[in-house]
């Protein structure tokens, strides 16, 4: 149902007007239904305020198509992107994998947005990279505003994530950090999909919203991850297989820094690979001594794998953690994202495997991010890999937690 | 923490120290490691097959991400700012790439002393571009990218981490910067290697100088990355824009400029940050210069002027082989005397205008001067020479400035006209070309009447041809010459196929004889009174397969354009003499005579005299047996003079045919040693015809009375009718010919009208004498 739309107010002069939020969530079956509900909810938290930016996040188990143009009739023209998910979560709630459709709906606030999507993500993806960011800028409008950030959606199984933020940053340089997830599909690794107005992009395809902003903008990651042994270095590698690590075999070399306390069998993995331990990982080591995570695992084949590649000679340590390692730094995160703001949204990605650490204690992450906003609204999706882009040109991590706040 | 290796030892303080001690290593291995990643992955990049912009912007990449910076740009000064040329983390929109900054202090010193510089704290705002001051930058390195004097460009990283950039990052920042810049040079020398062998195989394929020198530009643009590239000739103290890219229209007007002024920078110049030029050294021939520049201040690439030189040198070889090309063609294209084009050029010309797919068509003037042997007879060849580049320069200027005028040979010139639209428009410029010729030109100190016969035709484009279009041309320039001179002829489709028929039978009349299409016929001269045959008139047929009997007065002027009646007068006066010897063996043969025409062509053969001679003795025959006729026009000549009075004094009787058609004059009647005079037979006719038969009748009395004052003997030619053959008789003529008397017979049959002997006319005549 189209939204009774008060008389428009152009965006630029109402700075000082405060941005408001409203969600929705629906789990009805039918994905019309679903998507019809869960926009109306949404907007009516607008109360009245005209959306200028819609997010939706999904379960793939729906027919997205259908799903996406009952959003889209009642968002109307208002500028949309989405991702379908591994869970999601707002107001202090867990959507498991699996389960539903939750709606963001936008007024401008002090920002304007701009959305644009691309395909050929697969291909060369720093193309793709530097065509979405000129794209989502160019579809903002052409004032100039002194700040800005990108939020990015990438597909999950598409891969060549940093090739995109490569691209991306060569358009929009350090200046524009940058913020995202790679969608997810119910833990399947089947299809993933993002969302632009009313186009749905398998993977190979990108979304980005360009929020320009009066004021900066920061993005924030961690992830709580520990080391468990000493700095190794990949030393044999091929594409997503770690033959060496060391000049050792390199599932050995993992093996060997399991600790005995660690359940091989954890619930809430729908569809682990064999020997898959999301407790344990890689942390590629970054220059001021922080750590990138990568998850690993050991294949059927007794192969050490990882889900995006590492870098040859890669300086790493295996890291790993437990729930509460992870919930230590939620809110850590969000207090850090919010700031010296007076923000209205949280915009959060966190990472299927944290999702996979956390099990039975999955909706404690949800309840922990709200509580430590507040009364601020949180939104975001359970990923296959977050984007948080704050400093150098690297920025794509795994097992991470990473937010805006606006 | 970052260690959760097991501690055996129960002791706490212990436990404590081996902890610290771990940790300690446990960082120094990580360094160690960062190091070593951070070496490898840089040198993995320089071994990457990668072209010089993806090196820089991988190495800028990995450089951001191993010692993670914010920026990292790769600067190059220009004039007092530093302009960047490649980064991670500028915008793509930055005014950095375009405008620079000023170059600060940092930049200075590393640049004056080739080491690297850090800086950590709060940074001066004037050391880096304006986008990094907002990102919070707490720590720089400035390092040359290369240690050799005078280098100027840099690698700049600027970092929020509030953590300076340790010695050990500045040496290997140095290191990576020097490797950087010498896989940089390898990889442009190998690319400008293979871009200028490339451009050199560009070049050479241009055979014309015009698009050499335009191909010149764009490569040059290409190959200097300049904003706008131009190339200057130097002929005859002017500097010539010859090929330009991006220079504003405005700038053009300017040109040409003195060259002594080209070094002062012209109006191309203007607004130009920095300009190259180069000379484009040539052994010989116009001098070119190359120049190249940039609009922004952004410099100029290590080693473009050299790249510049190289590229001149491709030029200077593709220019000479260009101007050899062109003297080549225009030999082949050229007539050397008059420069105009020459019959190929032509003819190729005009096969490409007759292929064009245009609706308008083609016009062929063809002209031919009237009289322009004598000149050459008269003045000398230098003269005739002289008088031909005259008329070509006359030509020049009356002809459209798209006809194409050419000389076709000797003192033959053709115009084509193209776009013309229909017969009246070629005959109208003719007559204007025409018109413009018909005048006085001084050649060699001498005033020469000149003056053209002009033929047009008109070709439609698909279906003439050059040479059908130019035979007839040359057919219609005939029919005007044939009007007099200073005329203009034009031939729509009907008169170029008949002309083209003539000039069919033109070609094959050369091969009627050999094909035995020509034959004899004789017809007799009686003696009016006895009716014996006197003598035979020997006459050429010509038999043609298709056409059947071809007319003497078609055939015999085609002969003679041909030159072929040299040859056919040799073979008929043979033919002749051989039966003449035949009928004299019979008894009532004896004493007759032959009369063979001859043509005035015949007469301008040098000794025709002593040929015609040999041809009558070889039958076996005395000259004074032959009876040669001439007409009054062939004595114009001196060599007539000659051929007849040689003839004459060897006992040849010679005949003036046709007498009373044409000038009549009697002075030739006394200069030449002429017997006979041939009655013509419009007089004949006329003797006893009603009305005007009175003056028909007074002409050839008149005539008798000449003939008879000069002790000549006369023969009516045309006898047709009894009163005709009485009236003649009545005057007091004595010979006659003509259908009465008999029709020209084949030899075999002309034998039969011999009687016995008839008094010779030309014993008459000497008795008269």
């Amino acid at each position: 149902m189209p939204v009774e739309i008060p008389a428009p107010r152009p965006a630029a002069a109402t700075a000082t007007e405060p941005l408001r939020t409203g969600v929705g969530y629906s789990d009805a079956a039918d994905a019309v239904e679903a998507g019809r509900a869960a926009a109306a909810e949404a907007l009516a938290g607008l109360q009245g305020y005209p959306p200028e930016l819609i997010i939706v996040y999904t379960s793939v188990s729906y027919d997205l198509i259908a799903l996406l143009h009952a959003v889209r009739r009642a968002t109307g023209k208002a500028p949309l992107v989405g991702a379908t998910t591994s869970g999601q979560f707002h107001d202090g709630r867990l959507i498991d994998p699996g389960l539903g459709v939750s709606v963001l709906a936008l007024s401008a606030g002090r920002y304007r947005f701009g959305v644009a999507s691309v395909t050929g993500v697969t291909e060369d993806g720093d193309d793709a990279g530097q065509r979405l960011a000129r794209a989502a800028r160019a579809a903002a409008g052409p004032e100039p505003t002194p700040h800005a950030a990108l939020l990015l959606l990438t597909t999950g199984l598409a891969g060549h994530q940093q090739e995109l933020l490569n691209g991306v940053h060569r358009v929009l340089g350090a200046p524009v950090p940058v913020v995202g997830g790679s969608a997810g599909d119910d833990r399947l690794l089947i299809r993933t999909c993002v969302f632009e107005n009313d186009n749905v992009l398998t993977d190979g395809g990108a979304a980005g919203v360009w929020i320009a902003s009066p004021d900066p903008l920061s993005v924030v990651a961690e992830h709580g991850w520990y080391d468990v042994g000493l700095p190794l270095l990949v030393t044999k590698s091929d594409g997503l297989v770690i033959q060496e690590i060391a000049g050792r075999p390199a599932a050995e070399v993992f093996r060997e820094h399991f600790h005995d306390d660690v359940d091989f069998e954890r619930p809430g993995l729908i569809k682990p690979a064999p020997g898959y331990l999301s407790a344990y990982a890689f942390g590629l080591i970054q220059p001021d001594g922080s750590k990138l995570v990568r998850g690993a695992y050991i294949d059927e084949d007794g192969q050490l794998k990882t889900f995006s590649p590492l870098p040859l000679y890669a300086p790493v340590q295996i890291v790993s953690c437990r729930a509460e390692d992870l919930l230590r730094v939620t809110g850590d995160v969000v207090r850090r994202s919010l700031a010296g703001r007076d923000a209205s949204v949280l915009l959060a990605f966190s990472c299927v495997a944290r999702l996979d650490v956390l099990a039975e204690q999955g909706a404690r992450e949800a309840a922990l991010i709200q509580d430590a906003a507040g009364e601020v609204t949180t939104f975001g999706f359970y990923t296959y890999g977050e984007f948080a882009r704050t400093t150098r040109v690297a920025g794509y991590h795994n097992a991470t937690l990473t937010a805006i706040a606006l | 923490m970052t260690a959760a290796v097991p501690a055996a030892v129960p002791d706490e303080g212990e436990t404590e120290q081996l902890r610290q001690q771990l940790a300690a290593a446990v960082d120094a291995a990580r360094d160690a490691y960062r190091d070593t990643t951070r070496l490898i992955q840089v040198l993995d990049l320089l071994g990457r097959p990668a072209g010089s912009a993806e090196l820089i912007g991988d190495m800028l990449n990995v450089l951001s991400d191993a010692f993670f910076a914010d920026v990292v740009c790769m600067a190059r000064v220009a004039g007092e700012r530093l302009v960047v040329a490649a980064s991670c983390g500028l915008p793509e929109d930055d005014p950095a790439y375009a405008q620079g900054w000023p170059v600060g202090e940092a930049a200075r010193r590393t640049l004056a002393t080739t080491e690297p510089t850090a800086r950590h704290g709060t940074m001066p705002d004037d050391d880096a571009p304006g986008s990094v001051t907002g990102l919070g930058i707490r720590s720089a390195a400035w390092i040359p990218l290369s240690t050799e004097p005078y280098a100027d460009t840099l690698l700049i990283l600027f970092r929020s981490l509030d953590q300076p950039f340790a010695m050990s990052d500045l040496r290997m920042l140095t290191s990576v910067a020097a490797r950087l810049q010498m896989a940089l040079q390898e990889r442009e020398r190998h690319a400008v290697i293979e871009q200028l062998a490339h451009y050199g195989h560009l070049l050479a394929r241009h055979l014309e100088v015009d698009p050499l020198l335009d191909e010149a530009a764009e490569l040059l643009l290409r190959l200097t990355g300049a904003d706008r590239a131009w190339v200057v000739t130097v002929e005859g103290g002017q500097g010539r824009l010859r090929a330009h890219r991006g220079l504003p229209p405005a700038l053009l007007a300017a040109w040409p400029v003195p060259a002594r002024s080209l070094d002062d920078l012209p109006a191309c110049d203007a607004g130009l940050s920095e300009v190259l030029k180069v000379a484009v050294s040539r052994e010989n021939g116009a001098t070119a210069l190359l120049y190249a520049g940039r609009e922004r201040p952004r410099p100029f690439a290590q080693g473009t002027l050299e790249i510049m030189t190289i590229f001149a040198n491709y030029l200077g070889v593709a220019l000479t082989n260009a101007e050899l090309y062109l003297a080549l063609t225009d030999r082949a294209t050229r007539d050397p005397l008059t420069r105009l084009a020459n019959r190929s050029a032509l003819v190729s010309h005009l096969d490409t205008l007759l292929s064009a797919a245009d609706p308008t068509r083609i016009g062929v003037l063809f002209c031919d001067l009237d009289g322009f042997k004598s000149v050459n007879d008269l003045f000398g060849h230098e003269a005739g020479d002289e008088l031909l580049m005259q008329v070509a320069d006359r030509l020049r200027s009356s002809v459209r400035p798209d006809d194409l005028l050419a000389r076709f040979g000797g003192d033959e010139f053709v115009i084509v006209l193209d776009r013309v639209k229909q017969l009246s428009e070629v005959a109208e410029i003719g007559a204007r070309i025409c018109a413009d010729l018909d005048d006085r030109l001084v050649v060699c100190g001498e005033q020469v009447h000149v003056s053209a016969s002009i033929g047009g035709v008109l070709g439609i484009r698909g279906e003439a041809t050059p040479s059908t279009m130019l035979r007839d041309a040359d057919a219609a320039m005939y029919v005007a010459k044939a009007r007099g001179s200073g005329q203009v002829e034009v031939f729509d489709e009907d008169a170029s196929h008949r002309s083209r028929d003539r000039l069919d039978l033109r070609a094959e009349l050369l091969l009627a004889r050999t094909r035995g299409q020509l034959h004899l016929a004789y017809q007799p001269i009686f003696a009016l009174d006895s009716r014996a045959v006197v003598a035979f008139e020997a006459l050429l047929r010509w038999t043609h397969p298709h056409h059947g009997t071809v007319p003497p007065d078609v055939f015999i002027p085609l002969a003679e354009e041909t030159g072929a009646i040299v040859e056919i007068g040799q073979w008929v006066l043979a033919q002749a003499c051989r039966q003449l010897a035949h009928w004299h063996r019979l008894p009532e043969g004896r004493g007759l005579g032959m009369s063979v025409n001859l043509s005035p062509v015949q007469l301008h053969q040098s000794q025709a005299a002593e040929r015609t001679l040999d041809t009558i003795r070889t039958a076996g025959l005395h000259p004074a047996d032959i009876w040669l006729e001439i007409t009054e026009h062939s004595y114009l000549r001196h060599e007539v003079t000659e051929y007849a009075g040689a003839l004459g004094a060897a006992g040849v009787h010679l005949v003036l045919d046709d007498f009373g058609t044409a000038y009549s004059n009697l002075s030739y009647l006394k200069r030449l040693p002429i017997e006979i005079l041939k009655i013509d037979k419009s007089f004949v006719s006329g003797v006893t015809g009603p009305g005007g038969g009175q003056i028909d009748l007074s002409i050839v009395r008149a005539i008798l009375a000449i003939a008879d004052s000069l002790g000549l003997v006369a023969i009516a030619e045309g006898i047709e009718t009894e009163d005709q053959r009485a009236a003649l008789r009545a005057l007091g003529c004595r010979l006659g010919q003509g259908y009465l008397l008999s029709r020209p017979l084949p030899a075999a049959q002309a034998g039969l009208l011999l009687r016995p002997q008839p008094q010779m006319p030309a014993r008459a005549a000497q008795r008269g004498a």
